[in-house]
């Protein structure tokens, strides 16, 4: 009880008197957790919802109910409970408002209290358990109403702000049983109508993207959750479109931040927590929903949000509860291509991809590191996805990417002005270059450079399927793949311990296949597959290393047997080149005296010397296994979920405090 | 749609009032194109005998079929519009005055134009005609007398079908309109005697008269009873010969007296509440030509109201109406006619007023106001009140009228965003950003498709389903930012009726193509040979998988045969064969090379893709194969109806003075045709938007010579001989006749037209061989920067004629023999040249018609006085001062030093 005093105390202390007052709200509260409050006072309900809420308290108190309590005050709060529903109709907003926020603080306290207890308990102590089904079915018809009503967007957005709190109360969201009746009686038409509307979603599209990835979230792989089935078959563009929408803004506005830090010289990396969950819907719906490939594309001008004024929207003098990034609103205005001619045309892709660029430069921190992994999954599905393939590498369709390269003592910054205008493929293929140069560290991110090096072989088996010769500086990948390769060899021993440094060589050996094998099928020029051999020849030694690594460790017992085993069968091919042109070139050299030849000369070799090399044709080389969630990345998801409900319950909760601005919008409308 | 007309006919029983036929037939149905109105007043008598006997009983059964449904499913326009469309012609037409002007003034004209008429055959078998004709005519002549009995004449039918669709209320009008008209015509009596018989009469009646001599004669006569008559004619030609001259009809709308304009509206009218894409090319016409007006008058002017009329989407209700429901109809006339018969002894024609008046005649400022300012308001409301209420009382019409209220919408919101596309990507710096904005504006555009859209420039009906926005390409211009759309249609019945198609979302082309499964589907095949051993370039490979080389390898690599075989799974059935061999497939690295090498040399010549020519990949591209792949990526594509179109929108850029050119081309192509001259051109269409702005028909599969010469590095000749073969084949000898025919076509174009910037870039090179001229923003009078450069009479370089075999050889004689036929038979019809550009001289500003000498120069081309043998010098001259005019080569390196054009 004391701490309660406290916090009454403490939301008291600004006023003058010395002596804390109790709120009339806050002796109602106590009131209900005596007896039947409507026994003396038959109005108490009508008269509670005119209250202003206050939050902490109700919340507090429900914590402190002890064991024995519970029993003698649940059909109060049952009560409680029920009447917030009832509120929810009435036709003073106020009352409407407080309702809303008084459900808020049922969830989160009666959770708080039973954080050990199953949700059956909860669930109980809340509405009863005969009554739970009716109450939950009024309550999400009452949200469902508000939310597709014509009514205030303040209100539409508490809303959004109860059910991320009743969605988050728990750390794992599949263990949160009241959810059961979020599936029953879906919400999700309300929210995609939200997403539909330009103005309902330039204020409450980044609640409900994140509302609806959570959802989906929803014991994913034990049940049939009616969100996954209704997501994947959305087909209505506006609404998809605006879905894109709001991830896109909200990787913008991460960029921005990101820009605005690094220009300050700030330096250092900042939380992706905010993203993380839009980065979720983006993967949801990149994964679950095939009409959203088409958004991806979707082009539209770039939003540069240093130029975009922040205009608050008259109907939200700010967003009540907060968890919105704060300049939403400018989404309103994107709808229309404005006119400026330094605008480059964008898209989500290509926004995502620079927000990609920045997030994977630093994968340290854990966050940061499952950022950089949800989005090189993202990238995965699209790999894969033939409309997307076809809209990467559209040769009509050009644009600038620029990607964020990481400041390195070797390189050049800010050269990027000169970027040409490309095939949208030729970017994502930057985009693992530059990973896969920037990340050879102790700390070897070998997941993400599976993912990386398999983006890439989907890419190639496209092209190679399809015959589309890309003029793609291929010379880049080989060099940044053999170095790679350099790198796996020289920590042998500190990667072994952790990872099977074989597969990912194989993956990468496989890849140097591709080229020798189909190059023909999708090399740009016929120079491109002189280089390829230049190159292998140049590098020869990394291939001769590995070579000698794999056949030691296959020739051992070991668990390392096999794998390594297979990296030895894939390096034929590479081995015949070198075996072939190496002498053909030292005696090149020797015939004409020349000690050092240069780059035209080993090309001039390796031309004249085709004919007598034979290579073995290796099968299923451009086969690849398909991306399938479940079960390799159950785990992942199951983490990131959680991580993102904490992050979400705490910016819900940090805001109630904002509601003043809330009740001060109503208290002149009535 | 000559039954337009004729349907008058039922209505006008007023002569006689005969019980014995209900609904009376008409006889005026005959199944020529152009039957003459008048033949529908021969009374009934005369419809028992029939003279035709392939028209008489077939339309009696039309018409008299008690289902009315049959009926109209056959002739198109039904009994109302039509009826609606002649109730409007009264307003303006005094029949009797109208008849009486004719045979006095025309006969002046007719003896002119005998001169002309008797060069040309009338067909014998069509002796129908001239029974009709007479039989007209001395109807006519009985007519004329007791005109007050509702006019016999053909504007007198006309009243009655006005009543017939305007209905019960007609009595009301007429009492209202009565006096004015009646004092009108009194005036207008007392000034032409009705004189003897006409002969221009006859000949407007006859097969002969043809849209050609109508526009012509309107153009041409003072004399407002020959105009209204002709105004009236103009309801008895087929649409499509109308629409060819609709410029023409339009810009004397626009820049003539006020009678021309009386006579033309109600057809403009007519065909506007029947059409859509009437309607809007009429405001758009309109537009364009109403902008030479200075702007004060221009606001006030007749045109721009019709456009305003047009615009506001008033012109919409009857017409489609009745269209739609032949049901009403039936029921609708028997009641209405005791009515006409009142009216037509009364008044005659002016019942029409009503209809034409709830129209909005140009009288007053707007149709709106008019109904509070004019008497006859009342009769107006009370008409456009009982349109109305028909409009109500049949539940199942209400809601396609609903649709109808924005009927004009979809379209000009479509040909306005086109616009503004081009209005902003002219805004932008660079190629590259114009032709991402492009994409990025079509993909959006691409989200309210399909609608009911269409291309205005296409030759069927059809609705847009998509923009396949990547495709779509910026074209070079300086300052302005002209670019060309691929865009993807469904073929349909009729656009106005046809439903929209629904949308198919993009992904959906996945499911599609799978379920398909073509064989000719590249991605498929593609697919196929996914696996290795299937792809067909390395069938010819197995020399390279020898015993020898495996051999070798062996040596080479001793672990090969331990680990060949890892992916079981994956292998194909071929490889599965080496597999249980236990031999692994080996390939030679110099056949890979040698493959990459031969393909890339193989792939179809596109162009290096560059920033500053966006267009030339695109337009390289053969379009069958274009066709075809975006019919591949397109979810309609798998649709039977679909097809593929293309448009150049232009923004900025006057194409009047194209449609000008187009109408000539046409005119003469036709005329070639005609005379069975085998010369060839290829006229193709613009659509003038405004005077600013327009879309023009590309001309598919053809490059520019300037192109060729600059990818090729060959001479023409050369180039023929590389695309065709050797100058003894088929496919040479084909192309070269083309090449020849074509130029002979253009040489007489740019010859007639004074055709100028005949630079290399302007003249494209199609498939067949066919030269295209194209551009004509230089002609007649114009000429570019008035350098005085091209002063010989066509472009014809030793280049074209080494392509001909040189000079004296079998096809360049050919060559000049074609000119010289082209030269007679466009002699021959020269007034149908003459009309086209004589009338779009009114008003007009455009630098063809620059000076006085515009259409006296034209004609001089034609050169009337010379005989034929003097024609032949004259061809040889022109021909010989082309080759030897140094001023074409001038004028070519002119341009090679300014604008880099070869």
């Amino acid at each position: 009880m004391s701490q309660v005093e406290k916090k009454v105390g403490l939301l008291r202390r600004s006023s003058s008197s010395k002596k804390p007052l109790k709120e009339k709200v806050v002796l109602m509260y106590d009131e209900i957790f005596k007896e039947d409050p409507s026994k003396h006072n038959p109005r108490f309900w009508d008269e509670l919802f005119l209250m202003k809420v206050n939050l902490e308290y109700l919340e507090s108190k429900l914590e402190s109910v002890d064991g024995e309590e519970v029993q003698r005050i649940q059909d109060n709060i049952n009560s409680l409970f029920h009447h917030c529903v009832q509120a929810l109709g009435e036709e003073h907003q106020i009352k409407v408002v407080n309702a809303l926020q008084t459900l808020c603080a049922l969830f989160r306290g009666v959770h708080q209290k039973n954080k050990s207890s199953s949700g059956f308990d909860i669930i109980n102590m809340l509405m009863g358990f005969d009554k739970a089904e009716l109450r939950m079915k009024d309550l999400m018809e009452s949200l469902d109403s508000l939310l597709c009503g014509d009514g205030s967007e303040s209100l539409k957005s508490l809303c959004l702000k109860l059910l991320l709190c009743l969605v988050t109360v728990t750390d794992n969201i599949s263990q949160n049983t009241i959810l059961e009746y979020v599936m029953i009686n879906s919400i999700f038409e309300a929210i995609l109508q939200i997403l539909s509307d330009v103005s309902s979603r330039g204020q409450h599209g980044y609640d409900a993207v994140v509302l609806l990835a959570l959802l989906v979230n929803y014991r994913k792989y034990e049940s049939v959750n009616p969100y996954i089935v209704k997501l994947s078959i959305v087909d209505d563009e506006p609404t998809l479109d605006g879905m894109g929408m709001v991830v896109h803004h909200a990787l913008t506005e991460y960029s921005r931040q990101y820009k605005a830090k690094e220009e300050e010289n700030q330096g250092g990396f900042f939380s992706t927590l905010t993203t993380m969950a839009i980065l979720l819907a983006l993967y949801e719906a990149v994964h679950l929903n095939r009409n959203f490939i088409t958004v991806l594309a979707q082009s539209h001008p770039e939003i540069d949000m240093g130029v975009t004024s922040i205009s608050p929207s008259p109907t939200t003098p700010t967003t009540p509860l907060g968890t919105s990034p704060p300049s939403l609103d400018a989404m309103n205005n994107q709808e229309q291509l404005t006119l400026d001619p330094n605008l480059q045309t964008s898209n989500l892709l290509i926004t995502f991809l620079k927000y990609a660029s920045i997030v994977m430069q630093d994968t340290k921190e854990e966050h940061r590191l499952n950022s950089a992994r949800l989005c090189l999954i993202i990238l995965t599905c699209i790999a894969e996805d033939q409309y997307a393939d076809s809209f990467l590498h559209d040769d009509n369709m050009n644009f600038r990417v620029n990607l964020h390269k990481m400041p390195m003592r070797h390189r050049k910054k800010g050269v990027d002005k000169n970027i040409p205008c490309r095939p949208l493929v030729c970017a994502v293929l930057d985009l693992m270059v530059e990973f896969i140069v920037t990340h050879m560290m102790k700390e070897f991110p070998m997941d993400l450079y599976m993912r990386c090096v398999q983006i890439i072989h989907k890419l190639i088996c496209y092209q190679k399927k399809c015959r589309i010769r890309l003029h793609y500086t291929w010379r880049e990948l080989w060099s940044a793949l053999i170095n790679l390769l350099k790198f796996l060899l020289s920590n042998e021993t500190t990667l072994l311990a952790k990872h099977n440094i074989f597969h990912l060589a194989l993956l990468v050996v496989n890849l140097f296949n591709m080229f020798i094998t189909y190059g023909d099928t999708f090399l740009p020029t016929s120079n491109s597959y002189d280089e390829l051999y230049y190159e292998v020849v140049r590098m020869h030694q990394v291939f001769d290393n590995l070579y000698c690594m794999v056949l030691r460790v296959s020739t051992n017992t070991g668990q390392w047997k096999e794998p390594a085993s297979k990296v030895t069968h894939s390096l034929v091919n590479v081995r015949a080149i070198i075996n072939h042109f190496n002498p053909k070139i030292e005696s090149y050299a020797a015939v004409n005296h020349i000690s050092q030849l240069s780059e035209e000369q080993v090309l001039e070799v390796v031309r004249t010397n085709y004919d007598t090399l034979t290579l073995k044709l290796q099968d299923g080389l451009d086969q690849f296994e398909r991306y399938s969630e479940q079960p390799r990345e159950a785990a992942f998801f199951k983490e990131l979920v959680r991580s993102i409900s904490l992050n979400v319950r705490r910016n819900v909760s940090l805001s109630t405090m904002s509601q003043d601005l809330l009740l001060k919008e109503f208290s002149t409308i009535s | 749609m000559g039954d337009a007309e004729l349907e008058l006919s039922p209505s006008p029983p007023e002569a006689e009032p005969s019980p014995v036929q209900p609904s009376p037939p008409s006889p005026s149905h005959s199944p020529s194109p152009s039957p003459s109105p008048s033949i529908s007043i021969t009374s009934s008598p005369s419809l028992s005998l029939p003279s035709t006997p392939s028209s008489g009983p077939h339309h009696h059964g039309l018409r008299r079929s008690p289902s009315p449904s049959e009926g109209h499913g056959g002739s198109s326009p039904a009994l109302d519009v039509i009826s609606e469309g002649m109730g409007e012609l009264t307003l303006v037409i005094d029949s009797e005055v109208a008849n009486r002007a004719c045979q006095e003034v025309l006969l002046k004209v007719k003896q002119q134009q005998q001169g002309v008429e008797e060069g040309s055959e009338v067909p014998d078998p069509h002796a129908a005609t001239n029974t009709a004709t007479t039989t007209t005519t001395t109807t006519s002549e009985q007519g004329l007398p007791n005109g007050d009995l509702g006019g016999p004449g053909t504007p007198g039918a006309v009243t009655g079908g006005g009543v017939c669709g305007v209905g019960v209320k007609a009595p009301l009008i007429r009492e209202e309109e009565d006096p004015s008209s009646a004092a009108k015509s009194a005036r207008r009596r007392q000034r032409h005697n009705p004189s003897k018989q006409s002969w221009l009469l006859r000949l407007f009646e006859s097969k002969l008269f043809d849209v050609s001599m109508a526009i012509s004669y309107l153009h041409n006569s003072k004399e407002p009873g020959v105009q209204a008559y002709i105004g009236n004619r103009l309801f008895s030609f087929p649409h499509e010969d109308v629409d060819f001259y609709l410029p023409q009809l339009l810009n004397m709308y626009v820049h003539m007296d006020e009678d021309v304009g009386d006579a033309i509206k109600p057809y403009v009218v007519h065909r506007c509440r029947q059409s859509i894409s009437f309607s809007l090319q009429c405001a758009w016409l309109l537009g364009a030509y109403s902008s030479d007006m200075h702007i004060s008058t221009q606001r006030h002017s007749r045109g721009t109201k019709l456009r305003k009329l047009i615009l506001s989407d008033e012109l919409k209700p009857a017409g489609a109406r009745a269209r739609r429901d032949p049901p009403t109809l039936s029921l609708f006339c028997p009641s209405a006619k005791p009515l006409h018969g009142a009216l037509a002894a009364g008044g005659g024609p002016a019942g029409g007023l009503a209809g034409l008046g709830a129209l909005g005649g140009e009288h007053s400022l707007s149709p709106s106001k008019r109904t509070h300012q004019r008497s006859k308001s009342d009769a107006t409301v009370s008409v456009s009140l009982s349109s109305n209420l028909k409009r109500t009382s049949s539940n199942p019409r209400v809601e396609s009228n609903q649709e109808e209220t924005v009927r004009l919408t979809p379209q000009r919101e479509f040909i306005k965003s086109l616009m503004g596309i081009g209005k902003r990507l002219a805004t932008l710096p660079t190629k590259e950003q114009k032709t991402q904005r492009l994409i990025s504006e079509l993909s959006l555009l691409n989200h309210k498709l399909p609608a009911r859209v269409w291309l205005p420039t296409a030759p069927f009906d059809h609705h847009v389903v998509r923009v396949p926005h990547s495709q779509a390409v910026v074209l070079n211009s300086k300052d302005k930012a002209p670019y060309l759309i691929y865009v993807e249609v469904l073929e349909c019945e009729n656009f106005e009726t046809s439903s929209v198609p629904t949308r198919i979302p993009e992904t959906r082309i996945r499911s599609t193509r799978s379920v398909e499964n073509l064989p000719q589907c590249g991605m498929t095949a593609e697919q196929r040979t996914a696996s290795f051993s299937t792809v067909p370039n390395y069938d010819n490979d197995d020399e390279a998988w020898s015993v020898d080389d495996m051999g070798e390898l062996q040596v080479e690599l001793p672990d090969v045969h331990t680990n060949s075989c890892d992916n079981i799974s994956q292998f194909s059935v071929d490889s599965i064969t080496s597999l249980e061999s236990k031999e692994p497939v080996f390939i030679a690295a110099g056949d890979i090379r040698r493959r990459l090498s031969e393909q890339l040399a193989h792939t179809p010549t596109t162009f290096k893709r560059d920033p500053e020519d966006p267009s030339a990949v695109a337009l390289k591209e053969p379009w069958l194969e274009k066709v075809r792949r975006i019919r591949e990526n397109s979810p309609y594509g798998h649709l039977p109806h679909w097809r593929l179109l293309s448009v150049i929108v232009k923004c900025g850029d006057d194409l009047r003075q194209e449609l000008l050119a187009y109408q000539v081309l046409q005119q003469l192509q036709c005329v070639w045709e005609m005379e069975r001259v085998p010369l060839w051109i290829k006229p193709y269409k613009i659509l003038v938007l405004s005077s600013d702005s327009g879309m023009i028909e590309p001309v598919v599969n053809a490059v520019s010579i300037h192109q060729v010469k600059k990818h090729s590095q060959l001479s023409l000749l050369d180039y023929f001989l590389q695309e065709h073969g050797c100058p003894t084949t088929e496919a040479f000898l084909s192309a070269q006749r083309s090449f020849v025919q074509s130029c002979a076509g253009y040489s007489l174009i740019c010859y007639l037209l004074q055709v100028k910037d005949r630079h290399n870039g302007n003249i494209l090179l199609d498939a067949e061989g066919h030269i295209i001229h194209i551009d004509f923003g230089f002609i007649l009078s114009s000429s570019p920067k008035n350098l005085g450069f091209e002063t010989s009479a066509f472009k014809l370089t030793s280049e074209f004629v080494d392509v001909m075999g040189g000079q004296d050889r079998d096809m360049f004689n050919y060559y000049k023999m074609l000119m010289l036929q082209g030269l007679i038979a466009a002699r021959k019809h020269m007034d149908k040249v003459i009309a086209i550009v004589e009338i779009m001289q009114q008003g007009s500003h455009l630098p063809c018609f620059h000076g006085s000498g515009t259409i006296r120069g034209l004609k001089e081309r034609f050169h009337m006085s010379l005989t034929e043998e003097q024609l032949q010098v004259l061809v040889e001259q022109m021909v010989e001062g082309s080759m030897r005019s140094i001023t074409t080569k001038l004028y070519d390196g002119f341009q090679y030093f300014t604008n880099g054009i070869m």
